[in-house]
């Protein structure tokens, strides 16, 4: 799907150009006493690429999904539509429970009900334990609550982190007939042989990679880069180094103090953000956001405050609400699978458990270290890029990287995360 | 999911380029394209390998993805001249063939891509014979991703 | 353009370890692009280490070394302040080659 440069703002946007458009042009500038309160910024134009389109593969030729799920609420809309209670279901449920069973298994379909539950002694390699173990559970419900609790659980708990498996026709009623015929076969505990298959007894992941080896990290090459770009001159003569000499002491705290709340533009900037707005008011550089040069210069700004501590400036109201904003966001139900920040990635909901082989963490001390090398994708995501996949993985339209939604989502994480040292970039799996 | 597809006119082109220098090995063209660990080894001439305790394969037991797998290869076998690894459940099982010469240990370490849980052979040449040994290494599988 | 390496290598014990990071795509063949086009087959497949000029090790790659491929090795005999080079050659023939000097 396209999305157009964001129109709101634009016009409060274009009426700022014009104060800034002489503090970004050529020689008046060179005059203009620079002060901290007023780093030149482009602010018209959207900082992500024109006609902003989701991510199509990444390196490693995964690809991302291309779905549009506009039916179902993102981070810039609520559009999923409410709850509407049980369907009244003939009793009892009759069902194929081997297809079922292929159903309740099958990755395609929104992650398999294995993601979450232990099922039985055929269940799949490397299940979850975000939900409780259904191994007995045929033994313990009735056909009518099975059914009802698969098509829409929150008919039985309003805060279910479950998907509307039925309400957000991920599952057609047929299908979930079937389900519930496989559930009701399910009588039997499991016990695993091997420790690791156990959710609940699975050995974390811990990453041991050390991120500033040169041989360990390619993220490594992209600072390199980033150093590169900003000594180097521009074909308009100009260079990030010529006005920020000595940069290992002059930006040493710089980035640790992003994102910020930014009165002209009435919205928090972070640091990639910023790259783009600057250079365009300043060298006349085109570094647009998750480009490879905005990366590589993000890298090399978050690399020179590596040990600062994370310390937004939440002095002034716009980033004070910002960050409400962000933390109101951060409970809104998202996507087709219905699933909110908070539910997998707080203590008070499903951090620290398996959502099959992948293990959940909570938000704190998961920013310090980006832009981070991704091995499994073979990219480096920037914290916006972190975003837009988690929104796609919950089946939620992502939005572009400058949107203001993400930049809130950002000052939340930078305000929990206050006191973290920043040590970019990073390295996970 | 990390796929593998042989090009052949380029692979052709890559035969050709392995012999570019005296010195480089000519590149095992039929090896690496071979479809089975049975296939591939019998390009390196091997016949019956002894599964040998001398070889330690260090990696993780869950790899937490496959796109880059750390797999590290010794052998206390004497006269070590080659190690080779072979992923055996990969669409092409033959990763890569290192020969020792000149004082270099009989010691790799590599990084390799795994499509899905599977063996990991590790082959030695010594003495002009063969050795093996091998470990599963279990690729872990994502959450909610179709 | 040759694409850009880096090497460490230390004296440990008798033998110098050496760590080796290339960057480069290790393109399999079956990747597609943001344009559905299916990336061309790009691997490196050749790399030489020599230990002060001689050979120490002939290595024969396939296309599922991991991007970005790493390479450890050790050399026993070596000393401080002894040179150590790496070279490879990719599918398309392209090279590249970086040395270091082993640090005590």
């Amino acid at each position: 799907m396209r999305y157009r440069v964001q129109t709101a703002g634009i016009s409060l946007a274009l009426a700022l150009t014009t104060l800034v458009s002489f503090s970004a042009g050529g020689a008046d500038r060179e005059k203009m006493p620079r002060t901290k309160q007023a780093a030149p910024l482009e602010l018209a134009r959207s900082a992500a690429p024109v006609l902003w389109q989701r991510q199509k593969v990444d390196s490693q030729g995964s690809s991302w999904p291309q779905t549009d799920w506009a039916a179902f609420s993102t981070l810039a809309a609520v559009s999923t539509p409410p709850a509407n209670g049980a369907i009244s279901m003939s009793v009892p449920v009759e069902g194929d429970a081997a297809k079922g069973r292929q159903l309740a298994f099958d990755r395609t379909r929104g992650g398999s009900c294995v993601a979450c539950h232990v099922m039985g002694k055929d269940t799949p390699p490397q299940p979850g334990n975000v939900g409780p173990d259904l191994s007995t559970v045929g033994a313990k419900r009735s056909d009518d609550w099975l059914f009802n609790y698969v098509y829409d659980p929150r008919t039985y708990n309003a805060n279910s982190i479950m998907p509307p498996w039925g309400a957000h026709r991920l599952f057609n009623v047929a299908e979930i007939r079937d389900v519930v015929a496989f559930l009701k076969t399910l009588k039997t505990a499991h016990s695993f042989n091997d420790p690791q298959e156990n959710p609940d007894t699975r050995t974390p992941p811990k990453e041991t990679r050390d991120n500033l080896d040169p041989t360990e990290n390619p993220a490594l090459f992209s600072l390199d880069r980033g150093r590169d770009l900003f000594a180097r001159t521009s074909a308009g003569g100009k260079s990030c180094a010529a006005c920020h000499a000595n940069p290992e002491n002059s930006l040493k705290t710089w980035a640790a103090r992003m994102p910020r709340f930014e009165a002209r533009l009435n919205r928090v900037l972070g640091v990639e953000e910023f790259i783009t707005r600057h250079a365009r008011a300043t060298t006349g550089d085109e570094f647009p956001m998750q480009g490879a040069d905005n990366i590589a210069l993000s890298i090399y700004l978050h690399n020179l405050a590596n040990g600062e501590t994370i310390q937004p400036d939440l002095t002034n109201a716009g980033a004070r609400k910002a960050a409400a904003s962000g933390r109101a966001l951060m409970q809104r139900k998202l996507g087709q699978l219905n699933m909110a920040c908070i539910d997998c990635h707080t203590r008070e909901r499903q951090a620290f458990k398996w959502a099959r082989g992948q293990y959940l963490v909570e938000s704190r001390g998961t920013i310090a270290h980006f832009p981070t090398w991704r091995t499994s994708r073979g990219d480096i995501w920037d914290i916006r890029k972190r975003f837009q996949w988690c929104n796609v993985s919950v089946r939620a339209n992502d939005l572009p990287p400058d949107a203001k939604e993400y930049g809130d989502i950002e000052m939340a994480l930078a305000e929990l995360n206050k006191g973290e040292k920043i040590n970019s970039p990073g390295i996970r799996h | 999911m990390v796929k593998f597809l042989m090009a052949s006119s380029a692979l052709a082109a890559a035969g050709l380029l392995g012999m570019r220098s005296a010195i480089a090995a000519v590149w095992n063209k039929t090896g690496f394209e071979s479809k089975t660990t049975a296939e591939a080894l019998k390009t390196l001439g091997v016949s019956g390998a002894t599964v040998s305790r001398e070889i330690q394969i260090t990696a993780p037991e869950i790899a937490e993805n496959g796109a880059q797998v750390p797999v590290t290869v010794t052998s206390k076998i004497p006269n070590t001249q080659s190690i080779s690894i072979v992923v055996d459940k990969n669409p092409f099982p033959l990763s890569c063939t290192f020969e020792f010469s000149n004082g270099a240990e009989s010691y790799i370490s590599t990084r390799l891509k795994m499509g899905q849980t599977s063996n990991v052979i590790a082959l030695i040449k010594a003495d002009g014979k063969f050795f093996t040994a091998a470990k599963e290494i279990k690729v872990t599988i994502g959450g909610c991703g179709g | 353009m040759a694409e850009p390496m880096k090497i460490r290598a230390k004296m440990e014990g008798d033998a110098a370890d050496v760590k080796v990071l290339m960057s480069h795509p290790m393109e399999t063949g079956q990747r597609k692009n943001e344009k559905s086009e299916l990336v061309p087959v790009h691997f490196i497949q050749s790399v030489i280490a020599t230990h002060n000029g001689k050979t120490v090790l002939d290595i024969q790659w396939s296309q599922s070394i991991a991007r970005n491929p790493f390479l450890g090795f050790r050399v026993k005999g070596a000393k401080a302040g002894d040179k150590v080079t790496i070279s490879w050659t990719d599918t398309t023939g392209d090279k590249s080659s970086i040395d270091t000097t082993v640090a005590a």
